[in-house]
């Protein structure tokens, strides 16, 4: 049996208001290493509120979330900062990057924060911005990149310092179906390769079709849970 | 690499940090300049006073500077010269004889103050000499000489030559007259002194007076500025029932002129500072809003909360000293120009001269006034700092990156 790198058990969210919304119902789910998982669902049905909780982003109204088998409830809010840092990557759908560095400086800023010496930095990231195809964009800002590079620059970031696991929310929805596809290509090199395990979620039909586990949410619930 | 991103990031809309920046550095140059100003009246003022009027101490009987009364003379003058020349490094002491009186001329009376002074001794001791604009100052053996000012020449309707009379009130009370003439007539930029005093010779004075070889007065001027107020203290002791009175006690309001300057200059740069402190924390929390999305996503990658806050900081602060140094070089380059050419007063001259102050202004600004002012703005910009960073930190990640 592999690995288990995420497991939640009766996860739970609800945001308090006049009209209290259930966004995330006793969600039991587990994840293991080398996984290429998509958690799909129409729009409010409770994806971005699911990768925050697993990724240490928000925490839970009820239930809880391992990583590793550490109860990320019992984390202070400084710790899940620090613990964030060294074992989760993340990329966003859209402001992934700091705009006044470059791709370069965008990618190494993760090992930078963990103090990583200044050759490996250096190493680590210009091989990984070459595997990605971004090897003549190393000192351009992001915005003189397009949407597809600088989500491969955040995909580099997210790697660099080799986290537990990845999650994309939403990583392809403003890109083209082209630089979509290029930037799953990547992801699922990256998978097979490397071994990185990627929780991503898309509502897009074409990058569902690529992932080997597919996670439908339907309300805040799963509805179905199928590995191919 | 906070730094550097700190440091982009001012540059990120360069016209709004330009205009902080400007402000900064206008505001000091204002602040700075309005000081030096100050500064520039106060040790012209204080020049005056110890050139023209008091020298750097004076020792009196107690409470002759009260009432003048003739009797209330000093005994051993002449012997405490010698010993204060003795003691300490002296430029020049003068001896002198004072009464109030009336000056008369055919046509007018009024109250002046009569200085009987010994002119060779004075010329050393006080630059009134440097004033006279028409005859001269006590030379030419006229008999019985009376040095006036312009004001008293119009006033009294005196020119050289003219003779006036001069009533005061003796050593026993009685009222006594003598007959002078005008041998000069002197015109200095502190108009309250022209109006207030007229010089005789001392003798002359004294025979009048009845106080042969007395002196009320003991003016001293030392070659060094600084110590003048240990050296009075030193004197009282040794003197205890005279009254020893440095400068700064002497002429009204002095000390407090003196001892006001610097809390005037923090006053004023503080003024200015607080009025730019709140334009740049303005400016600074509409750049962490602005910003939201990017520093939610920092923090949700796993920038801690010191290391995002110092990131605002450090921004702020450049933000705000980079103004500082600029301000500082414009306010010296203007002070520098200003201290050579001076500022007229122009159309305020009079008013200025009749307050006894000069009406050519020339500023000044010494080394520890720019500590001060960098220290000031260093302060602010700690304080500036700390609110939008503060708003950075309160931001959560799974929150603000939703927003769009
Ligand atoms: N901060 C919030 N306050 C209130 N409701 C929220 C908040 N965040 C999300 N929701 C609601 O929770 C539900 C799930 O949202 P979300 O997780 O963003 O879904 P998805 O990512 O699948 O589009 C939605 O109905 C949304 O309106
Ligand atoms: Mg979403």
């Amino acid at each position: 049996m592999k690995k288990i790198v995420v497991q939640t058990i009766g996860l739970s969210k609800t945001f308090k208001g006049p009209l209290p919304v259930h966004a995330v119902q006793s969600v039991d789910l587990t994840i293991e290493d080398d996984e290429f998982t998509a958690i799909v669902g129409p729009s409010g049905s409770g994806k971005t509120t699911l990768l925050n909780m697993i990724g240490g982003l928000d925490r839970p109204t009820s239930g809880s979330v391992s990583v590793n088998g550490l109860d990320l409830n019992k984390l202070s809010d400084h710790e899940l900062t620090n613990f964030r840092l060294k074992h989760i990557g993340f990329v966003f759908q859209s402001f992934n990057l700091i705009p006044v560095l470059t791709a370069r400086e965008n990618a190494e800023f993760i090992l930078l924060l963990q103090k990583y010496p200044r050759i490996e930095r250096e190493q680590r990231v210009l091989q990984l911005l070459n595997e990605v195809g971004l090897q003549d964009k190393v000192d351009s800002r992001p915005s003189q990149l397009s949407g597809g590079q600088q989500q491969r620059v955040a995909v580099v970031r997210a790697l660099a310092s080799k986290p537990d696991f990845v999650i994309a929310d939403e990583p392809t929805a403003n890109l083209d179906s082209k630089s979509a596809s290029n930037l799953l290509d990547i992801m699922e090199r990256l998978n097979r390769e490397e071994g990185i395990t990627f929780i991503f979620s898309t509502h897009d039909q074409r990058v569902i079709d690529r992932a080997r586990r597919v996670i439908t949410l339907v309300d805040g619930k799963i509805a179905s849970d199928e590995r191919r | 690499m906070i730094l550097k991103i700190a440091w982009r990031n001012i540059w990120r809309n360069s016209m709004r940090s330009i205009v902080v920046i400007a402000s900064v550095s206008l505001g000091l140059l204002a602040a700075i300049f309005v000081t030096s100003f100050y500064k520039g009246v106060t040790v012209q003022k204080v020049n005056d006073v110890i050139k023209l009027e008091m020298s750097h101490l004076q020792i009196h009987i107690p409470g002759f500077r009260d009432d003048y009364l003739p009797a209330d003379y000093l005994n051993n003058a002449q012997e405490i010269k010698r010993q204060i020349q003795n003691k300490y490094n002296v430029k020049a002491i003068a001896l002198r004889s004072i009464a109030m009186g009336m000056l008369s001329s055919p046509t007018k009376g009024g109250a002046v103050k009569i200085i009987g002074v010994d002119p060779v001794e004075e010329r050393k001791t006080t630059t009134l000499y440097t004033y006279i604009k028409e005859g001269s100052y006590f030379e030419g053996g006229v008999k019985h000489p009376v040095v006036v000012s312009r004001k008293q020449a119009d006033k009294y309707n005196l020119s050289l030559k003219s003779k006036v009379v001069v009533t005061v009130q003796d050593v026993d009370g009685e009222i006594v007259s003598g007959a002078f003439r005008v041998v000069g007539i002197f015109e200095t930029d502190n108009g309250m002194y022209d109006e207030a005093n007229v010089l005789v010779v001392q003798t002359d004075l004294n025979q009048l007076l009845s106080i042969p070889d007395r002196s009320n007065e003991i003016a001293v001027l030392f070659e060094d500025h600084d110590d003048v107020n240990s050296i009075a203290d030193e004197l009282q002791l040794q003197y205890p029932s005279l009254e020893v009175k440095s400068w700064m006690d002497l002429s009204t309001g002095m000390r407090f002129l003196v001892e006001a300057m610097d809390t005037y200059m923090v006053v004023i740069v503080g003024i200015v500072l607080l009025a730019l402190l709140f334009g740049i924390i303005n400016t600074m929390l509409m750049s962490v809003l602005e910003r939201t999305r990017e520093i939610g996503m920092l923090i949700s990658i796993g920038m801690s909360n010191i290391r995002v806050f110092s990131m605002i900081v450090i921004e702020t602060i450049i933000l705000a000293v980079t103004g500082g140094p600029l301000g500082l070089l414009f306010s010296w380059l203007t002070v520098k120009y200003f201290s050579e050419h001076g500022i007229d007063l122009g159309p305020f001259r009079e008013t200025y001269m009749d307050l006894g102050f000069a009406p050519v202004i020339y500023p000044v600004l010494e080394p520890h006034d720019f500590y001060m002012v960098a220290i000031m703005v260093v302060l602010m910009a700690i304080i500036a700092a700390l609110f939008p960073a503060m708003k950075a930190l309160k931001l959560k990640p799974s929150e603000s990156l939703r927003k769009i």
